[in-house]
């Protein structure tokens, strides 16, 4: 199973929120920490 | 989710920002924050950018279909990761939450 990597940065992305808003993970640094969630489908 | 959402302000107290990724489109995202009145970041991800990156760079993914939570702190970096092995597999926040408090 692949696992985790702690303690490594992070690697930036930035896309469009579904406002169409952009977000970027490197907007966060310094400022707040990020949970990332990937779901799997709403329903 | 719903859970997620109940325990949102926990996170916000912890200066944490949610962001939900996933592969529908923005107007299945937007349908469905409304819906539910979801609080968090939405980012549609349909061509599977960010769950590429991650799934290469970091190798936290087998690029399944399985659920994942990826915490990073304020220097952007890793400090928990959970890859789900089912649907239902997600961590406790409570689990999350006190680790953020630990840092």
């Amino acid at each position: 199973m692949p696992r985790v990597e702690l303690n490594v940065q992070s690697p930036d992305f930035t896309l469009n929120d579904f406002n169409g808003k952009s977000v970027s993970l490197s907007d966060y640094k310094n400022k707040k920490n990020v949970m990332v969630v990937f779901n799997r489908g709403f329903f | 989710m719903a859970q997620l959402r109940q325990d949102y302000e926990k996170f916000v107290r912890l200066d944490t920002e949610i962001i939900v990724a996933g592969p529908e489109n923005a107007e299945a995202f937007k349908n469905y924050w409304e819906k539910e009145k979801l609080p968090f970041i939405g980012l549609p991800d349909p061509e599977h950018k960010v769950l590429k990156l991650y799934g290469q760079e970091v190798k936290i993914f087998k690029l399944g279909r399985m659920p994942a939570q990826v915490m990073i702190d304020k220097s952007g970096k890793v400090r928990f990761v959970h890859y789900g092995h089912s649907m239902s597999d997600i961590p406790a926040n409570e689990e999350i939450i006190s680790l953020m408090k630990s840092l």
